[in-house]
């Protein structure tokens, strides 16, 4: 990505004043009696003091407020993590460590984290497979296919809220359409977000819901995108259409597929409305991953202290997959 | 490279795919698609035919899938709260867009047009910014916001958005703005407009698109937006998707009023990405892909 950031290296001076003045080298007049001398000179001349600092005037505010919303609240809670507050004290001093021994010890957290990694790399690897296969399928050249593309966008635009109620009717055990289906074909009728063994299972299918599309259609447009020639000069050679694919089609939208596999990776760590509108994190401890826990320590239980410390947990934890996937991209 | 020294050998004729083998690849194809559409849209139909039944029809089994459609549902949560839930997540949606493009349109255009020290410092920042957990932000905010009062508050909600929100819009205005030729500022400054006035005559103009796209896709996402929401709000700027969640504990047995506020939630949301289409993979890739 930081190959086409457009930023050459150091030094503060806008491009224009070096290239007017490398134009106006040329034959002169060109522009008319408008551009008596060079156009450096008349760059600087016709400035005002706001246009001198336009563009740092333009960006400092934004910057400002960045600052002020994300590295303000970060420190803040780096700093709670070291804190005892919970809903009895509002203790921020003295510092200690107490927070992170009970993430170590407790074996509630080890849970924890056992379900975030079982359910963000689940997610992540069934919706990528998925999603490659649907982005392949979307892309293929049958009259039938375009209506399909237009399907598989709906559920990018369903808020997770509205796509989270759906399904928890849709999944509900004696009520809900799936298991009446279920019952139709004589299959066993699972309780699907009130088992231990199924409530996991049913979250992830119901993340690959809003998932697998959006890998479908990163890949749809890496494909559309993608150089027709070598395919073609591979067909010309004989390739066997898996040959083709495994050779030449991958290799031009893997970084696309990396992307999108960052992209749901975020997601599942963030995801939130499914587990607290299907399952709150239960039964018992079956579908609490750690983003949930943090809310569920802070908010409900005002662990503050505790919950900050789990928050760097998940920052830690969420560091590994996204590094590797980084490490993914840059190799060539 | 291989590819293009072997295109030189005469090339031999491809072998003919027997018909079974050809219609065989689309019968496949169709039979997978036509799975896919089914998962995804079973939940899509429960929720728009669910919100026009009546209490029965909503509930009976076998599913009714055919029923006179009624608007009652809906008639019964607009004429409750949830019509100023709606309201406050209209209002948070165009202000925290609003706050967004006004900061992040000039920052992005600043970041592609004048290189500076640090960039490459302030691109990972943002990227961490917007990957990041919101319970990272949002906790701590949550914290800070008790002792300055700004919890259940419009103001409050907002400038939590803008944590993933302005970093997301300055990042991609920068995309937009790196794609306009430089040239074109240039003669605009050479014919005497000051920088504002280039900006606002001649660049944003040409980035127009990529402008409504960001708008749309911030609008969005903070119109959808539901844990920071959760934590934030209060009974006065409670935003819909908290509502909604409200319906479920407290009135689980209306399945047909939780599903028309859902179709509340979801209406606008398909109506904006109708508009944004195109530019819809490149919001979701940070710019990165284009289709």
């Amino acid at each position: 990505m930081s190959g086409q950031l457009g930023l050459e290296g150091p030094g503060t001076q806008p491009g224009l004043l070096d290239r007017a003045s490398r134009r106006s080298a040329g034959p002169a007049g060109d522009r008319g009696p408008i551009r008596p001398g060079p156009a450096r000179q008349i760059a600087l001349r016709g400035w005002s003091a706001f246009d001198r600092k336009f563009f740092r005037l333009a960006a400092i505010p934004a910057f400002l407020a960045v600052f002020l919303v994300t590295v303000i609240p970060f420190l803040a809670g780096f700093g709670l993590s070291f804190s005892s507050m919970n809903s009895v004290h509002n203790h921020v001093f003295p510092p200690t460590l107490a927070n992170y021994k009970t993430i170590i010890t407790d074996p509630v957290t080890h849970t924890v984290l056992l379900n975030t990694v079982i359910y963000v790399v689940a997610a992540v690897v069934l919706e990528t497979g998925f999603g490659l296969l649907l982005g392949v399928l979307l892309a293929s050249k049958h009259r039938f296919v375009s209506g399909f593309r237009v399907i598989f966008l709906l559920p990018l635009t369903v808020a997770g809220v509205a796509a989270a109620i759906s399904w928890s009717a849709l999944l509900n055990t004696s009520q809900g359409w799936v298991n009446y289906y279920l019952g139709l074909l004589h299959l066993p009728q699972p309780n699907w977000l009130a088992s231990s063994s199924a409530a996991m299972p049913s979250v992830i299918i119901t993340d690959m819901w809003s998932g697998v599309p959006v890998v479908a259609v990163i890949v749809l447009a890496a494909l559309i995108g993608a150089p027709r020639d070598p395919i073609e000069a591979a067909m010309v050679d004989g390739a066997s259409a898996w040959n083709r694919f495994r050779y030449v089609t991958f290799p031009a939208i893997r970084p696309a597929l990396v992307l999108a596999a960052l992209l749901r990776t975020v997601a599942a760590f963030q995801q939130f409305a499914l587990f607290e509108i299907l399952t709150g994190g239960g039964p018992g401890l079956s579908t609490t991953v750690i983003n949930f826990y943090v809310y569920q320590q802070t908010i409900v239980y005002g662990n503050v202290g505790y919950g900050a410390a789990l928050a760097v947990l998940l920052v830690l934890v969420m560091a590994v997959p996204l590094l590797i996937l980084f490490a993914l991209s840059r190799r060539r | 490279m291989e590819v293009a020294a072997t295109v030189d050998q005469p090339a031999r004729p491809r072998p003919r795919p027997r018909p079974l083998q050809r219609h065989g690849g689309r019968v496949v194809t169709l039979i997978l698609l036509v799975l896919g559409a089914v998962f995804v849209l079973l939940p899509l139909y429960w929720l728009l035919s669910t919100a026009f039944k009546n209490g029965n029809d909503a509930f009976a089994l076998p599913p009714r899938y055919v029923t006179k459609p009624t608007l009652s549902s809906f008639k019964q949560i607009l004429g409750g709260q949830f019509a100023h839930y709606v309201l406050n997540s209209v209002l948070v949606a165009l202000g925290s867009t609003l706050v967004a493009l006004l900061l992040g349109v000039p920052a992005g255009y600043a970041f592609a047009r004048s290189p500076f020290r640090g960039a490459r410092i302030i691109n990972t920042w943002f990227v961490l910014a917007y990957v990041a957990p919101p319970v990272v932000f949002i906790i701590p905010l949550y914290i800070m916001y008790q002792h300055l009062h700004l919890l259940d508050t419009y103001l409050g909600l907002i400038l939590a958005y803008e944590t993933g929100l302005l970093p997301f819009t300055i990042w991609l205005m920068r995309v937009y703005f790196s794609e306009v030729p430089r040239e074109l500022d240039e003669a605009a400054w050479i014919d005497g407009c000051s920088k504002m006035r280039a900006l606002w005559k001649v660049v944003l103009p040409t980035v127009w698109p990529g402008l409504t796209t960001v708008g749309l896709l911030v609008g969005l996402a903070s119109w959808g937006e539901y844990f920071g929401a959760l934590i934030l709000t209060g009974p006065h700027t409670e935003t819909a998707p908290v509502a909604v969640e409200g319906y479920i504990g407290t009135t689980f047995a209306n399945w047909n009023e939780l599903a028309a506020a859902g179709v509340v939630l979801v209406v606008p949301a398909l109506l904006a990405t109708i508009v944004v289409q195109r530019g819809f993979v490149r919001g979701l890739t940070f710019g990165a892909v284009k289709q």
